[in-house]
Formats: C-alpha cells, sequence, structure tokens
C-alpha cells in the first residue's frame, strides 16, 4: 500500500496531494526534478509544469545533452543496441563505461549477440581506465591508450591516421595507432559505443567525425549507451510535448529550453527556485544537492531520502507495480511492459495528477 | 444533439453535389434533415461546406520527427527572438501539430513513414496530437526476414503472413516501402541503388520487393495500396526510375509517393530540369496508379526520411550543417535539415516541377496533395499551395520572382490550368478516402463521420484555407473563426488483415534467433495509450 508523510510523519494520501497542491500553489518557481519516472509520469510531470509555470529537469540530463549537444551542433551517425549486436563486425568502445552504460553494453550489445557475430567480432577499447582493464580481458577487447585524460589527443590521432594526415608523437605508440586505424578502415560495419555521462562534448563530436570520416570507404556507426532512469524516455516525451530535451521551462507561459538557464542543480543551488518536486520512480537516486528549498518527493519504496521533505508519497516502480511504457535498453525503442508484480502502490503518473488536480490554475497562460 | 449547418454552398465530390443546402449532425454522424428542430443552428449562407480534409502523407509523429525536433531546437518559436519561418512560427510539439491541421479543416493525417520497431513510440506521440484522427503507414522492404523469405523463394503466403502480422502488430492503415532493398545494401556498402540492382547479402532484386509487397497488399484486402517511395529520389534523371516503377505496377493498384522528388530531367546547361511532363504522362495513362506531389515551397525546413542511403548522400547539402543518419533495425533514418531558396535555381525547378505535376495530372481522383511534410515544405504551407493550384495569375507572378533559367527547364509557365473548388475537394477530401478504404470519411452522405469544415468564400484562397470558420469533428464544434475551441482526442485508424496464426510462433523464434529478444516489445498495447478509445478499425476488402 502507498505510504506518504507530512513533514517526517505518517499521513494519508489524500492528505499528502493535498499538502502537496497547497505547496505548489503558494511558490513562485517551482523545479520538477529527477523525473526518473516512464512515460505516462513524465507527461503527467510536463503537464503540471505547464499548469504551473514549472521547469523540467532529468537527474541525468548532463549526460542525454552532451549528446544532444554534439547532435545538434554537427552531423552524428548512429545505430540501434539490436542492429549493433546483429551486425557489428567491429565494437570501438570509448572512455571507462560504468553503471547503466556498461550494463547495457554486457546484456543487450556483447552478451545477446548471435554466436556467429560474436566469434569473430572485434573490440577496440580506446581509454577504458586501470580498473577496466580485467573487464576489457574477459570481453576479449584490445585496449588502447589508459586514463581517460588521454582520451582527446588519442582521438585526434586516430582520426588524423584514419585520414592518412600526418602525426605529431603522442603518449601512445604511433605503431599501435596505426595498426587501429587499419582496422577501423577494415571493417565491413563498425560501431563506436560510449556513454555521455563520462565524455566531454568535444570528446564526443572528435568521436562522431571519425565515424564519418570513416563512412568514406566502409560503413560504421555509433550507439551512444543510454543513461539510467528512463533519462532516453523522458528525453522523448519532452521532445514531442515540448519541442525540446529535458531543461526546459513553462514560466513564460510557453516552452523554453536553456542547458544551462533551467539546469535542476544551478536553479536549486543559486536559490531561483522555491519548491522542488523530486521524482524517482526506479529506486536509488535521492536529490545530489545538500540544501533544497520545500520539497515534494515522490520516490520508490528503497529510496534514502536524506533531504528533510514536505511532502513524501512513495510510488509504484514502473513495469514491476503498474504496467508502464519505457526506454528499452535491449532495442533502443519505447517499449511497453506488463506489471511484474502488480501493486496498489500509486504510480507517478497518478500521484501528480492527484497533485494537479488539488493546485490552483495560476501561470501565465 | 442535432447540429444543423444551413444554407451552406456544400462541395462533395463523393457524392457528386455542388449545390445550396444543408448538413445535419446527429451523434457524431451525417443524417438526413429531420423533422426535429436543431440544439444547434449555423448559418453557412455563403460559406462554402467540405468533408474534413483528408492528408494521406506527412510526417508529424515517431521517432524520427522527435529526433528532427531534438535536432533543430532553434526553429520552436520559443527558441528564437523573433520567429520568421514556418516551423518555427507555427511551432511544433504533437499538440500543435493536431490545432494547426484542425485549423485548416484538415481531420485526419496519415504518418507514412513508421518502423516496426517504433510503432509504439509513434502511436504514443499520435495519441497526444488532438483533435484529427490518425493513421501509420508501416515500413517493409529493408527488413531482414522480408529478404529472406524473398531469398528462399517462400510462398506467396507466407509474405502475406508476415505483412498482415507486421500490420496488425504496429496497428497501422497500410504498409510503405521506402528504397526498397536501398537500406540493406547501404548497410553493405553500396552507395547507389535502383529498381533493378541486387542487394547483396539475399540476392533480391528492388523490384523483386516491390512486386512482392505490392501482390500480398493486394491479395490481404488491405485497402490503401502499397505506398512506394521509389529508388534514386532527388537525383537528376530519376524520372526514368519513376517511370520504371510506374511500369512495373502492371494492372494491380500502386501508390507512388512524392512523386516530384522523381521527376527530375538531365536537361539544360545544368543538366537538371523538370520531367513532370512525362511523369504526367505516364500516370495519366495508367489508371491503376495513383501518385502524390510533394511539393516544394520555399524556406526553412527539415527532411525526415527512412531512405537513410539517399539522406546519408544528402549530409552533406544539410542547411545548416547538422544532420543525423541512423542505420536502423530495417530501413533506419535520416533527418537532414535543409533551406529551399527562391534564387537557388534547383529549388526553383523543384517547386515548379510539383506544380507542373498537380496540373498536367488530369485525374483529380488520382493525385493528391501532399508536400512530404516536413520534407517539401511544412503542413503549414497548404493554404498558399491551394492558392497557387486555383490561380494562373499568382502563379505568374510567383514565376516571374525566380531565376528565368529555372522556369525555363520547365512547362510551368506555359500553363493555364486552375483548379476549381470542387476539384480541391476531390483531391483533399473524397479521393484520400477512397484510397484509404475509409467510407465512411471524406463526404456528407448520410452515415458519414460528421467531419465537416466550413469555408469562408474569401476571394484570397490562402486566407479561406489557412483559417476555416467553423470545423466539427465527429460532430463536435472543434474550431471556430480559425481558433481551436475543443482539444478532443481522436483515434488511430488501423487494419487487422487475416493471417495465419502459426506467424506469431515463426516470428517470435525469429526475434529469439536474431536479436536474443522476446518480439513482446513491438506490441502496442491500447493500455500504453492512455486514451478512452485509441484505434478504430478499418475493413479489409
Amino acid at each position: 500500500m502507498e505510504r506518504a508523510w507530512i513533514l517526517g510523519r505518517p499521513a494519508t494520501l489524500d492528505a499528502a496531494v493535498a499538502e502537496a497542491g497547497k505547496l505548489i500553489a503558494a511558490s513562485t518557481n517551482v523545479l520538477i526534478a529527477g523525473l526518473g519516472t516512464d512515460v505516462a509520469g513524465a507527461r503527467a510531470a510536463i503537464a503540471l509544469a505547464q499548469r504551473t509555470g514549472a521547469v523540467v529537469d532529468h537527474m541525468y540530463s548532463e549526460a542525454v545533452l552532451r549528446n544532444l549537444d554534439v547532435m545538434r551542433s554537427s552531423g552524428v551517425l548512429m545505430t540501434t543496441p539490436t542492429e549493433c549486436h546483429a551486425r557489428a563486425d567491429t565494437l570501438l568502445l570509448v572512455g571507462p563505461l560504468r553503471g547503466a552504460a556498461r550494463d547495457q553494453l554486457l546484456r543487450h550489445v556483447i552478451g545477446n549477440g548471435p554466436a556467429k557475430q560474436s566469434a569473430s567480432r572485434r573490440i577496440i577499447w580506446l581509454c577504458p581506465g586501470r580498473d577496466l582493464l580485467p573487464l576489457a580481458e574477459t570481453m576479449a577487447a584490445m585496449p588502447v591508450g589508459r586514463e581517460i585524460g588521454d582520451l582527446p589527443v588519442l582521438l585526434a590521432t586516430l582520426r588524423a591516421q584514419v585520414a592518412d594526415r600526418p602525426i605529431a608523437k603522442t603518449s601512445t605508440a604511433s605503431k599501435m595507432l596505426h595498426q587501429v586505424a587499419a582496422n577501423l578502415k577494415e571493417t565491413r560495419f563498425g560501431t563506436a559505443i560510449w556513454s555521455g555521462a563520462e565524455l566531454d562534448p568535444l570528446v564526443i563530436e572528435m568521436l562522431c567525425g571519425l565515424v564519418d570520416d570513416l563512412n568514406a570507404t566502409t560503413r560504421f556507426s555509433s550507439l551512444p549507451l543510454a543513461p539510467d532512469a528512463d533519462a532516453i524516455g523522458v528525453m522523448h516525451v519532452c521532445g514531442w510535448m515540448t519541442g525540446f530535451p529535458m531543461r526546459t521551462s513553462f514560466g513564460r507561459g510557453f516552452s523554453q529550453h536553456d542547458p544551462w538557464l533551467f539546469d535542476g542543480h544551478r536553479l536549486v543551488a543559486s536559490g531561483e527556485v522555491d519548491c522542488v518536486v523530486w521524482i524517482s520512480a526506479y529506486g536509488h537516486e535521492a536529490p545530489p544537492w545538500r540544501k533544497a528549498p520545500p520539497t515534494i518527493a515522490l520516490t520508490a519504496q528503497e529510496v534514502a531520502f536524506d533531504l528533510p521533505a514536505q511532502v513524501h508519497i512513495t510510488v509504484g516502480t514502473p513495469g514491476i507495480d503498474h504496467s508502464a511504457v519505457q526506454y528499452f535498453a535491449a532495442t533502443g525503442t519505447l517499449a511497453a511492459f506488463e506489471a511484474t508484480r502488480p501493486s496498489e502502490t500509486i504510480s507517478v503518473a497518478a500521484a501528480i495528477e492527484r497533485i494537479a488536480a488539488a493546485t490552483p490554475e495560476r501561470g501565465a497562460q | 444533439m442535432l447540429t444543423h449547418i444551413a444554407g451552406g454552398r456544400i462541395i462533395d465530390p463523393a457524392n457528386q453535389r455542388d449545390a445550396q443546402g444543408d448538413v445535419w449532425i446527429r451523434d457524431g454522424r451525417i443524417v438526413d434533415a429531420p423533422n426535429a428542430g436543431a440544439d444547434a443552428t449555423y448559418d453557412a449562407t455563403g460559406k462554402i461546406v467540405m468533408a474534413g480534409a483528408i492528408d494521406i502523407h506527412s510526417h508529424i509523429a515517431g521517432w524520427n520527427v522527435n529526433t528532427a525536433r531534438l535536432l533543430l531546437p532553434e526553429y520552436h518559436s520559443a527558441a528564437i527572438a523573433r520567429p520568421s519561418e514556418p516551423l518555427s512560427r507555427k511551432g511544433w510539439p504533437a499538440l500543435e501539430t493536431g490545432r494547426l491541421y484542425a485549423t485548416m479543416g484538415f481531420t485526419t493525417v496519415v504518418e507514412p513513414a513508421v518502423s516496426p520497431h517504433y510503432a509504439l513510440h509513434a502511436h504514443l506521440e499520435l495519441g497526444d496530437t488532438p483533435i484529427i484522427d490518425k493513421a501509420t503507414l508501416v515500413v517493409l522492404g529493408n527488413d531482414n526476414y522480408l529478404l529472406q523469405l524473398l531469398h528462399d523463394n517462400e510462398s506467396d503466403a507466407a509474405i502475406e503472413d508476415y505483412v498482415a502480422w507486421t500490420l496488425d502488430m504496429s496497428r497501422s492503415l497500410g504498409i510503405k516501402v521506402v528504397n526498397a532493398g536501398g537500406a540493406l545494401a547501404f548497410k553493405d556498402n553500396m552507395r547507389a541503388f535502383s529498381f533493378d540492382d541486387v542487394v547483396p547479402a539475399y540476392g533480391v532484386t528492388s523490384r523483386r520487393i516491390v512486386k512482392a509487397l505490392q501482390g500480398a497488399v493486394n491479395r490481404l484486402g488491405v485497402p490503401h495500396p502499397l505506398h512506394v517511395h521509389c529508388n534514386n529520389l532527388g537525383l537528376a534523371g530519376n524520372f526514368e526510375t519513376a517511370l520504371t516503377t510506374i511500369a512495373a505496377a502492371e494492372e494491380l493498384p500502386l501508390h507512388l509517393t512524392h512523386l516530384q522528388f522523381y521527376g527530375y530531367g538531365k536537361e539544360g546547361e545544368r543538366k537538371f530540369s523538370s520531367a513532370a511532363p512525362q511523369l504526367a504522362e505516364a500516370v495519366n495513362g495508367k489508371t491503376n496508379v495513383t501518385i502524390d506531389v510533394g511539393q516544394v515551397m520555399f524556406g526553412q525546413t527539415v527532411t525526415i526520411s527512412a531512405d537513410v542511403l539517399r539522406q546519408f548522400n544528402a549530409r552533406t547539402h544539410a542547411r545548416p550543417k547538422k544532420w543525423l543518419i541512423l542505420d536502423g533495425d530495417a530501413n533506419g533514418a535520416g533527418i537532414v535539415p535543409y533551406d529551399y531558396r527562391r534564387k537557388d535555381f534547383y529549388n526553383a525547378v523543384q517547386w515548379a516541377t510539383g506544380l507542373e505535376l498537380f496540373l498536367l495530372i488530369n485525374d483529380s481522383w488520382r493525385v493528391f496533395f501532399t508536400t512530404d511534410h516536413p520534407n517539401g515544405a511544412p503542413f503549414t504551407s497548404y493554404p498558399d499551395i491551394f492558392a497557387l493550384l486555383m490561380s494562373r495569375d499568382l502563379r505568374a507572378r510567383w514565376i516571374a520572382e525566380l531565376p528565368p533559367e529555372a522556369m525555363a527547364v520547365t512547362t510551368l509557365p506555359s500553363i493555364t490550368r486552375e483548379y476549381s473548388l470542387y476539384e480541391i475537394a476531390t483531391m483533399t477530401r473524397a479521393a484520400p478516402a477512397k484510397l484509404l478504404g475509409l467510407t465512411e470519411r471524406g463526404h456528407l452522405g448520410k452515415g458519414a463521420v460528421a467531419d465537416v469544415v466550413v469555408y469562408d468564400d474569401l476571394s484570397d484562397r490562402a486566407q479561406m484555407f489557412r483559417a476555416a470558420a467553423l470545423v466539427f469533428k465527429d460532430g463536435d464544434l472543434v474550431v471556430r473563426d480559425g481558433r481551436v475551441v475543443n482539444d478532443r482526442w481522436g483515434r488511430a485508424l488501423a487494419v487487422s488483415p487475416k493471417r495465419d496464426r502459426a506467424i506469431n510462433r515463426r516470428m517470435k523464434d525469429y526475434y529469439e534467433e536474431r536479436y536474443g529478444l522476446s518480439d513482446e516489445f513491438l506490441k502496442v498495447p491500447d493500455y500504453a495509450l492512455q486514451r478512452p478509445e485509441p484505434f478504430e478499425f478499418v475493413l479489409c476488402r
């Protein structure tokens, strides 16, 4: 059953919803953050933001926006996890791959690949980081370069090698890079794989440029691995509802996107928002800030929520407590998942719709 | 609830009607004049009354469209200081798409390029697109399963089962093929692909793929014929590809989409000219073939296509210089922004080629009104195109502003034909309903879905079509004086042809074998869409 608290004291769901509605109505600038939720939850959250002139941000916006920033300022060739594991004969892993990204890689790209491809598949790993060398070994991946700091120079050198341009001396043996460049060019269908959480946008841009260059003579594509907490699902919902990704505000009565201005961390740190709705339905993620304005928290049961929340409501986990549409890392698409352990715990969407109903209309629209 | 639209000029080509009269609506349907008095009466005296318009090909939803939004934040109204270009002025979230279409009197719109793996995504966006009803065409012809069937010389029945399964899983109204085999060939590093070229991995030609799908769609009784995006889009001399494809239709129905993009010859100094007359002649002589135009208009837009090979080759022409190419599970996609310029020779030829096709194809039941939104122009430019079709003087004024050397390689300046309102109504109402098998739409006869539009009869035809005086959707008033008054939710139209249930097991096994996955992720369950009535099924023949 749902559990709810007001100022740390157990309360009924009705009372918590009413208190949340009052709090939002009394606030000037609301930030809806975390946003770890399914498509229905994101739709409800964005609709609430539209109604109340709030800002929407996601806990993993940074990783999403690094990739998007490259896409929206240059050119990107992409593929899907399914096509990658069914077709790619070369995987070019770039930078350390940790957390959700590594999970996606191992489970869906490497682990699931048909045996015939896996056997002949070459894996090159640029700058995995010292601690991931054993993992590289278990994947039979060839590590090139060490720490992530070496990556900009290494990639630039590699790109020059691929284009047969002269290169200066680098920390990585040029003979080895020459070999890697040759390997990449003899690929039939290669895929560069990275996590936006770990790479600088300029590195990502260099990498995308390398991939494009490789297509002069062969086929190469790329697969940015997805962050956790349905970040890609939420990005898509933001896209079709507002025209923009997350870090979008409705404060002026229409949607406005600015990755710096509407960064949730910045808004909390600068005191520009006077109310936070924190959504984390997949567990584990609590707000990264130490001090926050009055907060309404909608979280999965397990979340250790350190900050005192004005209102705290336990919500169900999408796909477990209730059926849900969310990003599916195996396919790179939105997919519907029936509840695996259906429960009465309220969904994010239902909780927000009830809060919205308890929030008097206002705003510029 | 009984609604009476009184005294307008009713233009209803499906019922051969063009006369002053009344339209009566009860419970969302058109009814005969009743004895009872109306609950609401709208005076349409001096106005034009038509059925709601139907757009058969407009990229309004799905992964490709949404990624284009994310690629181009600067075209959104809120992102630029002074919105000036059509996309920015109109905005393009799902909500605005539905509202803007309704404002122009469109009540049904087909999203024509949904990859099976992204079907749920497309339907989620369509579900958030208000007022209008929607449908999708699902794309086959670069998918490994079909190519394997053809490679193995499997039976017609096996192909039909697969096509039927795909339509049902993706909740689509019809099948589209995009550069058949070209995307697969591109994955094997081919950079050009024509109708009789062979997909390396399968030894199958583009022609064979098109013919297999055309036959299967026809035998399954799916009302909409196979919707073909030909090979060699955009290339000089490609009218021959279109002619070859038209000839390959033989006697079965076939729809060629955005034909304008295949209307190019190699005449003139720049080896680029309009070949619209040759194409129009071929279409005029082949009554089982239908086409839509894909008209180009000038201004900033973005091209969104499942023709990944074409878009890859076009990426170097991106304006502004950014693009996304997806090597997807079957067709993939390419998103390349583009700015059609009046002063650009090639763009001016493209503009003229589209209008020539409209004006030289003489059967308005077989030429359909599209801009291939947003590829040729955003759908918000439709009213301006209606005006151009209806006035040779207006065309002459435009032509005078365009590069003379471009106009010299087209026949447009010599064409005097002007569309009548009756022909516009045929092309945008009666004919699309017939083409898609929507017997209850596109007309104002008894029993039709009460999608009714009232336009002011203005001499400024663009203004008239831009802002309808009244629009009724399922009998509900949704637009008044060009403004949306009711954001109701529409439905998605789909077919579910009969199939041998054994295909379900075969596809399950195929997904397990190729991807190590259950095929469950392809499903588009009603619950996922969170709308009261997400789908309406259209009967197969």
